[in-house]
């Protein structure tokens, strides 16, 4: 016992002992240094809005691979982002045009019209000599080769598709539509028991209703490559192709089934998501990573299931290739290229995979897939799917169609919308 | 118990209240402290951040005031042009001013650096803000694709206003004159227009990276500031250009949110900070006091706890040597009392001394003084003489007991060790107590079970007045017709080399009390109540008996119930001879094989225990119609039985009938009856039966090998009854060497009723003188006196010894004295000596020390 009292007697003076022991030393300088000057690289891309108390999951998980390059070159990238407060602003596609064409960042995620019109103007760096570039999946190269040049890779390959209220359409007797009609269908029984609109439109995505009627034979027929020369030959015109579905989306519109004015004002989720979790509305359309965000639709109170838009061949996901690109002219380019390439690696692809889920562009890496997107995933790994994007197309075709769609929203008829597109293919092929 | 309770209360309750008085007085300053301290930090914290956003609110109105001097010089430049659009078109944007445009007076459009079409309708100044009275725009998004402001300035030349100039300046431009990071990364910053309320910009580490806020509602939305109060506050204060800080829980943490104005709220700076990155330091300090404090209350508690069980050490001393007192005083008490018992006893002891020496005493003397009256009535002379000589007897134990004791106490006591039988040591003992008891007519059942080995090493004698006193006092205790067990059991041994047996001395008698029980074995104490106080004895007998067993290294202990008898049992370890088994003796004696007959299986079983190492086969049964079986099926083999041992008294066929039975079959086997009865009947069928004898009960291998030996030829020949006197002394003659004349006169007395003559000397010097000079032969023996002056009886023996005749060697001298203990016969026996007769005389024991003597010789 008295051993033990001298123990801590003992520990107490050390205690003390040790307290007086901080020394000042006259010489030194107090201000802490931090090295030569800072290495930064500048990212621009979409801002995600942030939600009280909610981890944004898929956010978090491209901030970790960031890391792993910031770690790794120890350099800090800088997040410059944008958002539109309404439609009556500018999109972030015309900002990220803005930025790239005066070079004011080095790191861009573009969006697949912008990769596009951006690959067009040389505005981005040929990424095809990047490490990561070996490892990438077919479709991403097709999606994203402007003029014989890799300009952007995505970290996830972007799939689109209807975000369907399962017990709703149980609740009525409805089987969950493969076809054009079905959907019909299914929306005049949702209509009669009183569901007014039911698909929960934005401003964005509604041309993937007209992707996966038009190219659903074009990309799965067998005879892709001579059918996409016609188009850029001219010879075929994309408003045939297309007609099929704008006509639906009017009949869709007409019908009440989407509501023609808050289709052209929502932005993404943001506008059709509230309704849609609160069983509202019973389907509403987005991509793959949607379903696993916590931020989007990643925990409905009910059964959701994501499948294909209705097309000729069944349910029919719509692939489109958002990728980050580099400016050409960056100002860090050698740092920027060391941060692309890092967090498109199989290490960083693999955390990015994980976490959420998703289809890697590399093929490596393969993503677990919740229950949830099974259908939309059981269709992609039979390759049945269209592409939103494809920049073998002279045309650009995410970004314009999505622009005629907003015409029609806007009250114009599918036949003006068919003068559009045979006029900006008529642009297209000129400028080519 | 409860002393020591309270005790320990008495120190633990004052001291855990003083611990709680300390700790509460201690906590609630500490408390208090560190309230006034944090919210003196947070004071202090919340005019740091006013100062920290008032400097950077300062920086960035300097910006703009340079921003538009340096606009109001270049407006003075280009009033002094001719051609001013040349100027406006040859500008190269920078970071700061990316775009010069100017409108001519009187003009709708003018053109810019950029393009030939310039429109204020672009630009909305409605705000009304300036700095340095230049109008600012309203925030927008330029065709960088970054946000921007515009400031216009009139272009005049001689106080005419040429036209207006405007420059667009982009928020990136701010970022250069920033802090990096703000509160240490924890707190969030950003610029908001203030008309659109539109975020313009994220300064570099000051907003959230993996998200952001689009404008003041969204900033609402994501840190849940729902308060319509909190937004309507807000708004007024934005509105008229004013400073706003509120506390907010935002992401789990108490947080200040900040607007503060620049550029008279035409801009604001907006976000938060985590109250704990405010109050780090105060934090800090609070987390060192609580340290400090800490370590102060565990010093104080260490201090406690050392001072508590220092107390209780202090205690428990305290309470040892009170504990220790209490014992030495009670020691101190018993002390006195055992002394005072011990007096009592002594008293008591004397006085009883003093009535038993005078009883006996006063008998002798009344019955001399009887004597010498009656002295011509020799029947009378007889009876007194004979009474005298018991009270003698009776005072000659008495002497010979305390003697004893005395010499146990004083640790003088040594055994002789040497070889014994049981048998002698059961058969001496049976032959003193069977009387005893049979004149008390008291039973007496003598048994030895489970013994392995009869011929053992020890100090008989003491061992015999073990035995002796414990039957004795068996005897005494019993009233008449009681019962009497003395057994002998062996137990398991502890060592190959050692005997462990088991003494049994058990009665029905008057038993004990408890109380006399813890004193039993104490000296001078006696049982004594009205039934027993007629029992004569010095109350040192169960005394000595304990001394000697525990001289022995053995135990003793008694149980007893009053009115229902007593056991005394004694516990010996007694080491065992080599060469226990005498083989050869079997072989000689042509036994091989017996069989012995018993109703009692456990004598079988001792008898085939004992004979175990003799080589000799035993079978056993318990019957006499299974023993003249078994006889029949030996005698029709080879190997037939050499010897019956048959039990006296069975159930059914009793020993005499089966013995007969057994003749028919064998006529000439020995058998030999085991009897525990008085030997008389039993000897008498055994004559007639012819070839027969009797062992006594219990069987033992020494007292069957003698009958063997006596058989010699193989029939058994019964000793001739011992005549109870002999006259062995007749005829012979003595010198005896005795310096006392009474003694000497008796000795003389007594040899001469015996018909023997002897020549009386003074001492041992003359005695040896005498011999010397007589002719060998002269004398048959010589009684030696020890005490004596002049020579003592050992130097004489020795001397006699040596005389160097041949006779010198041989003669028997007999050492006859008062020093009756062993050591005395021991000393006698190496002084040269043949036999000790202690005195007084008692002829007997001379003529059986002669007798053994003569046996030897002859």
């Amino acid at each position: 016992m008295k051993r033990a009292g001298r123990i801590c007697l003992a520990a107490l003076a050390a205690l003390a002992i040790g307290g007086c022991g901080a020394k000042v030393e006259p010489d030194k300088n107090l201000i802490a240094d931090h090295g030569g000057e800072k290495k930064v690289v500048n990212l621009f891309g979409p801002m995600e809005k942030s939600k009280p108390n909610v981890e944004n999951a898929a956010r978090n998980a491209f901030d970790r691979t960031i890391a792993i390059a910031e770690e790794r070159f120890g350099l800090t990238v800088e997040y410059r982002t944008y958002t539109a407060e309404d439609y009556t602003e500018k999109t972030y596609d015309d900002v990220t045009l803005d930025r790239a064409r005066n070079n004011m960042d080095d790191l861009y995620l573009l969006n697949p019209d912008t990769i596009q019109i951006l690959g067009e103007e040389g505005r981005l760096l040929d990424l095809s000599g990047l490490d990561s570039a070996k490892n990438l999946r077919d479709v991403v190269k097709t999606g994203n080769t402007v003029n014989g040049k890799l300009v952007a890779i995505p970290q996830e390959v972007v799939a689109y598709g209807l975000f369907v209220n399962k017990d709703m359409f149980d609740q009525y007797g409805l089987q969950l539509p493969d076809t054009p009609g079905e959907l019909m269908e299914c929306c005049r029984v949702f209509q009669e028991n009183g569901i007014d609109t039911p698909i929960g439109a934005n401003r964005w995505w509604l041309e993937n209703f007209v992707f996966a009627q038009a190219y659903a034979d074009l990309y799965n027929g067998g005879n892709t490559k001579a059918e996409i020369d016609a188009l850029n030959e001219g010879k075929a015109k994309y408003s045939d192709y297309m007609r099929p579905g704008f006509e639906y989306l009017q009949e869709l519109m007409d019908r009440g089934y989407i509501d023609r004015e808050t289709a052209s004002t929502y932005e993404a989720i943001d506008g059709e998501g509230p309704d849609f979790l609160a069983q509202k509305t019973p389907i509403v359309m987005a991509y793959w990573g949607a379903a696993n965000a916590e931020t989007a639709y990643g925990k409905p109170d009910f059964e959701m299931q994501v499948i294909g838009f209705p097309s000729s061949r069944g349910q029919m996901p719509v692939m489109a290739m958002s990728g980050y690109g580099i400016s050409a002219d960056a100002e860090h380019l050698e740092e920027t290229i060391q941060v692309l390439d890092t967090i498109l690696s199989d290490e960083a692809l693999e955390l990015y995979t994980q976490v959420n889920k998703v289809i890697s562009p590399s093929k490596n890496v393969e993503g677990d897939c919740i229950p949830a997107l099974k259908p939309l995933n059981d269709r992609i790994q039979e390759n049945v799917y269209v592409l939103g994007s494809n920049a073998s197309m002279k045309m650009e075709q995410w970004g314009n169609t999505c622009i005629v769609v907003r015409k029609l929203l806007g009250g114009a008829t599918v036949d003006e919308c068919m003068a559009e597109l045979d006029r900006l293919q008529k642009e297209s092929l000129k400028s080519n | 118990m409860r002393k020591q309770r309270e005790s320990r209360r008495d120190i633990g309750m004052p001291l855990i209240l003083s611990i709680l008085v300390v700790f509460f007085t201690l906590g609630t300053t500490v408390f208090t402290l560190s309230q006034r301290i944090s919210a003196e930090m947070s004071s202090s914290a919340i005019n740091n951040l006013s100062e920290s956003l008032d400097l950077v609110k300062g920086t960035l109105e300097a910006i703009l005031t340079k921003e538009a001097e340096f606009q109001k010089l270049i407006a003075n430049e280009v009033a002094m042009l001719e051609q001013p659009e040349e100027f406006i078109r040859s500008y190269n944007r920078n970071r700061t001013m990316v775009k010069l445009s100017f409108i001519a007076s009187g003009e709708e459009t003018g053109i810019s650096n950029t393009s030939d079409f310039f429109s204020e309708a672009d630009l909305d100044f409605s705000a009304g803000k300036t700095v340095e009275g230049l109008p600012v725009s309203q925030s927008y998004l330029n065709s960088m694709g970054t946000w921007a402001y515009t400031m216009k300035c009139p272009v005049e030349r001689n106080d005419d206003e040429i036209g207006v100039l405007y420059i667009e300046y982009i928020y990136d431009s701010f970022e250069e004159s920033l802090p990096v990071g703000f509160y240490g990364g924890n707190a969030l910053l950003y610029i908001m227009d203030a008309k659109s309320q539109r975020f313009v910009l994220k300064p570099r580490g000051m907003g959230e990276r993996q998200a952001g806020h689009l404008n003041l509602e969204d900033f609402y939305r994501a840190n849940n500031i729902l308060e319509p109060d909190v937004q309507r506050a807000v708004e007024e204060s934005v509105d008229m250009g004013k400073n706003f800080m509120f506390y907010h829980h935002i992401r789990n943490m108490d947080s200040l949110i900040f607007m503060w104005a620049v550029n008279e709220g035409a801009i604001y700076l907006i976000g938060y900070v985590p109250i704990e990155a405010i109050q780090q330091e105060g934090k800090a300090v609070n987390q060192n006091i609580y340290t400090v404090v800490l370590v102060m209350l565990a010093a104080f508690l260490i201090c406690c706890i050392l001072y508590y069980l220092n107390q209780r050490q202090r205690i428990k001393l305290r309470r040892e040597r009170e504990a220790e007192r209490e014992i030495h005083s009670r020691q101190l008490a018993e002390a006195l009392q055992a002394a005072q018992v011990a007096s009592r006893s002594k008293t008591m002891f004397l006085s009883n001394m003093s009535h038993d020496i005078r009883t006996p005493m006063n008998a002798i003397l009344g019955f001399t003084t009887l004597l010498a009256k009656d002295a011509d009535n020799p029947a009378k002379v007889r009876e007194y003489t004979a009474k005298i000589t018991a009270s003698g007897r009776h005072l000659l134990s008495l002497i010979n007991d305390v003697l004893d004791v005395s010499k146990i106490e004083s640790g003088k006591v040594v055994l002789t060790i040497g070889d014994f039988t049981l048998s002698d040591l059961v058969s001496s003992v049976d032959a003193i107590i069977r009387p005893m008891a049979k004149d008390r007519n008291q039973s007496f059942d003598v048994s030895v079970t489970d013994i392995k080995h009869e011929y053992l090493i020890g100090d008989e004698t003491r061992i015999n007045q073990i035995l002796i006193n414990l039957l004795s006092n068996a005897v005494k205790y019993t009233p008449e017709g009681g019962h009497i067990w003395f057994r002998i059991i062996g137990l398991p041994q502890r060592s190959s080399q050692f005997e462990h047996i088991r003494i049994e001395v058990e009665d029905n008698g008057y038993g004990m009390t408890p109380e006399y029980l813890e004193t039993v074995f104490d000296a001078f104490t006696r049982a004594e109540n009205s039934t027993t106080n007629k029992v004569q004895g010095t109350g040192l007998g169960m005394a000595i008996t304990k001394n000697i067993v525990e001289l022995m290294g053995g135990t003793i202990q008694v149980s007893s119930q009053i009115d229902k008898g007593s056991i005394f049992t004694v516990e010996l370890e007694l080491r065992i001879p080599d060469g226990q088994a005498d083989r050869q003796f079997w072989r000689d004696s042509h036994i091989w094989r017996i069989l012995a007959v018993d109703d009692d299986e456990e004598v079988c079983n001792s008898v085939q225990t004992l004979m175990k190492d003799t080589g000799v086969e035993v079978d056993t049964v318990q019957n006499g119609g299974d023993a003249v079986s078994r006889v029949r099926e030996a005698a029709d083999g080879e190997n037939g039985y050499q010897m019956i041992l048959l039990d006296w008294k069975m159930p059914g066929m009793d020993g005499v009938e089966t013995a007969r039975e057994i003749r028919k079959a064998r006529p000439d086997i020995p058998i030999l009856f085991l009897t525990a009865y008085d030997g008389s009947e039993v000897e008498e069928e055994a004559r007639r039966l012819g070839n027969a004898g009797i062992l006594a009960k219990p069987f033992f291998v020494s007292a069957f090998k003698e009958k063997i030996a006596a058989m010699g030829d193989g029939c058994i020949r019964e000793s001739a009854p011992k005549t109870t006197e002999s006259d062995s002394l007749k005829g012979l003659r003595f010198l005896v060497a005795e310096d006392n004349d009474i003694n000497a006169e008796i000795l003389s007395e007594l040899l001469d009723i015996e018909g023997a003559v002897c020549e009386i000397v003074e001492n041992g010097q003359i005695a040896v003188a005498r011999f010397a000079e007589t002719e060998p032969g002269t004398f048959d023996a010589i009684l030696m006196d020890v005490q004596m002056p002049v020579m003592n009886g050992y130097e004489a023996a020795r001397a006699i010894r040596a005389s160097g005749r041949a006779d010198g060697e041989q003669i028997p001298i007999i050492a006859m004295t008062a020093n009756a203990f062993a050591e005395d016969v021991r000393d006698a026996l190496e002084a040269g000596m043949n036999a000790h007769v202690a005195k007084p005389i008692d002829m007997k024991l001379l003529k059986e020390a002669m007798d053994q003597y003569r046996k030897k010789e002859g």
